[in-house]
């Protein structure tokens, strides 16, 4: 495996049982890389193939045929708990919904993904605090998820993911719940987080305002990659 | 992780309340339950031993076989010389002489002649001696109605149910009809010094008492009693130093075919004690096993709707990168939490109840008119140390085993469907 890709898919394939012996195939022999600090996103209709693709990448499910290498990682021979340890140290979720826990104000939130690495309570602290400075929301530190507007809850989920500093960041659908100015405000803080961390950010979306910021477009469709298109500079937002 | 867990309990009510009532509950149920039953076992086992059967108790083997009809004809005769050996061998405890004995007393009015006459169990010990501690152990002091305690020749204590009923003052003579320990007539007179009220049915229903000198003149038995009574010096039966002192003075007289023999008694071998006692460990025993298994039937299905309502919670957490183990000991951990602050609760509650049962009392006084147990009228708990952590045995059992249970759903949950559930 080239050293250089922090992601390489060898013709991966996904089969789902749909009874009666039967197969849904969701992913056909896919080859892909992706290398540190891309900025890459998969497009395409409902049923491509995005989401179960990004849950082999973060090692949440394992393929039917081929090879998944996650950071020298070959996913399918990881136990439950070597994959949670690689999630909970190298790989970043954001959700379409935020999915912040609601009995945790906004910092305990974002706390507890350092929480599960056993970091010690003052590095801890700091490092929380700095990550929702860097999506501008330290002054709402001591709310309840239930106190803050759904595009300060997304940039809460971003800070959560990003405060471990994880090599990789998979968001699904980010902006699905957002209107066109938090789109926009979500999409340039990881970009800004992106070029800052060097981390690899892969985007599941069909969402053009989040197309206009990726570097590279990856086009699925019934589970093949359709087209894989490093972006124009000077087609590209920033 | 334990105090971030802590936080979550405290603010999510609908996390912790129900389970923190149902463990609440139940601990101050089996802390208030144990709590009376320490009382009044110990109430019974204190009062048995005080009147009746002592830590242990040296009679003559005759004696023992038909102790309910107090055969003072088989009596312990050189008592003098048996108390001292006792105390040779065994001189940590406290050896006292007594004369259980039964009879007729008679009431004459202002004539002389017959006012009333009563059954009466009397009982015989040392009030005289400056070094007996018996009036003290009987508490005889404070269960004194009216009068006195003897300190002559010829003075007695009556009931003050007898007193009352047979229209007895103090100073008044009443007349002891019965037999001596050789089958003659015994008829003597006493003064009443006092009037007494044990609050032990048994003992208040006609109870005559009297210096052991006189009842020994009275009686004929010049250096006898019916029984010699031992405590032990902390004042508390413990069956196990009772077993080695009985065996131990046994051992001398196994191979006697004597029947004037003296044998030695545990506590527990008299009046069903033992039954008794067997009977409330199990009842106990019992009573904390059903309350942990009911408690954790509702625990479990607490859990059960907890892990659903916070489903989503563990996705996130499982996406988060926490293993499925970690997060189903954390439930464990929480379970823990949940249950120490029932638990405390739970005690505070059942020791309030129990000091309220300790000071008030229940009184079964009407239930027992006939009654001949040694018995307390008024059943009180006691608050004792086991009390301050029984509560915790079920408490922490049942949270615990009812969130294992409930919590084994996570192993069942798919990670490769996570982003899907987390869409909604």
């Amino acid at each position: 495996m080239d050293s250089e890709h922090i992601i390489q898919l060898e013709h991966v394939t996904k089969k789902f049982p749909v009874g009666d012996g039967r197969h849904f195939t969701a992913l056909k022999d896919i080859n892909l890389t992706f290398d540190k600090a891309e900025f890459a996103g998969l497009v395409g209709p409902s049923g491509s193939g995005k989401t179960t693709l990004l849950n082999i990448i973060g090692s949440l499910d394992s393929p039917t045929e081929g090879k998944a290498m996650v950071l020298g990682k070959n996913i399918a021979e990881l136990s439950h708990k070597e994959s949670a340890h690689l999630r909970n140290i190298h790989i970043g979720f954001i959700f379409q919904v935020y999915n912040l826990l609601p009995v945790y104000t906004v910092f305990e939130n974002v706390e507890f993904a350092l929480l599960l690495q056993n970091i010690g309570e003052s590095e801890r602290k700091k490092a929380a605090m700095e990550a929702l400075e860097w999506v501008g929301l330290q002054d709402l530190a001591d709310k309840k998820p239930d106190k803050i507007s759904g595009g300060e809850g997304q940039r809460v989920a971003i800070a959560r993911a990003i405060v471990k500093r994880p090599s990789i960041m998979l968001a699904d659908e980010p902006t699905a719940n957002l209107d066109a100015k938090n789109a926009h405000q979500i999409m340039k803080i990881l970009k800004g987080l992106n070029k800052e961390l060097d981390t690899t950010f892969l985007f599941s979306t069909h969402d053009e305002k989040v197309m206009q910021y990726l570097d590279r477009t990856i086009s699925l469709r019934d589970g093949k990659v359709e087209k894989d298109k490093t972006t124009n500079e000077s087609n590209k937002l920033s | 992780m334990i105090r971030f867990l802590l936080k979550g309990i405290l603010r999510d009510k609908s996390r912790s309340l129900l389970p923190i009532i149902v463990v609440s509950l139940g601990v101050a149920l089996t802390v208030f339950y144990s709590g009376f039953l320490e009382g009044v076992m110990g109430d019974i086992i204190r009062q048995n031993a005080r009147f009746e059967t002592g830590h242990v108790k040296v009679i003559t083997k005759a004696y023992g076989k038909n102790k309910d009809q107090l055969p003072i004809d088989l009596a312990l005769l050189d008592v003098n010389s048996l108390v001292q050996s006792l105390e040779n061998q065994f001189s940590d405890m406290d050896w006292v002489k007594r004369i259980r004995f039964g009879g007729l007393i008679d009431v004459p009015d202002e004539n002389g002649e017959t006012k009333g006459q009563r059954p009466a169990t009397g009982l015989a010990l040392e009030l005289f001696s400056e070094q007996s501690k018996e009036a003290e152990r009987l508490d005889i002091q404070n269960a004194l109605v009216s009068g006195s305690i003897p300190d002559e020749s010829g003075e007695a204590l009556v009931s003050y149910e007898f007193a009352d009923k047979m229209d007895v003052q103090i100073g008044d003579e009443i007349t002891y009809f019965g037999s001596t320990m050789y089958g003659s007539m015994a008829l003597t007179n006493f003064t009443v010094s006092g009037t007494i009220r044990f609050g032990i049915a048994a003992m208040d229903q006609g109870a005559l008492i009297v210096d052991i000198s006189d009842a020994q003149k009275m009686l004929d038995m010049q250096d006898g009693s019916t029984e010699i009574l031992g405590f032990l010096s902390s004042g508390v039966y413990d069956n196990e130093v009772a077993t080695n002192v009985m065996e131990n003075f046994n051992a001398k007289y196994a191979d006697s075919s004597d029947e004037f023999a003296s044998v030695m008694v545990r506590l527990r071998d008299q009046n069903n004690l033992a039954g008794m006692l067997d009977y409330v460990d199990l009842a106990s025993g019992l009573f904390i096993g059903i309350f942990v298994l009911a408690m954790s039937v509702v625990l479990w299905n607490t859990g059960l709707i907890a892990g659903l309502r916070r489903y989503k919670e563990f996705g996130i957490r499982l996406a988060l990168g926490e293993a499925k183990g970690e997060i189903y000991r954390s439930m464990i951990y929480e379970a823990v939490l949940i249950g120490v602050i029932g638990s405390v609760f739970g005690t505070a509650i059942g020791l309030g109840l129990t000091y309220y049962m300790q000071t008030v009392g229940l009184d079964i006084g009407q239930f027992l008119d006939n009654a001949g147990v040694m018995m307390p009228i008024t059943m009180r708990a006691k608050i004792t140390p086991s009390l301050f952590y029984i509560g915790f045995i079920p408490g922490l059992l049942a949270m615990v085993f009812g969130n294992m249970l409930a919590g084994f759903g996570i192993y069942k949950r798919e990670t490769a469907t996570l982003f899907k559930e987390l869409e909604v």
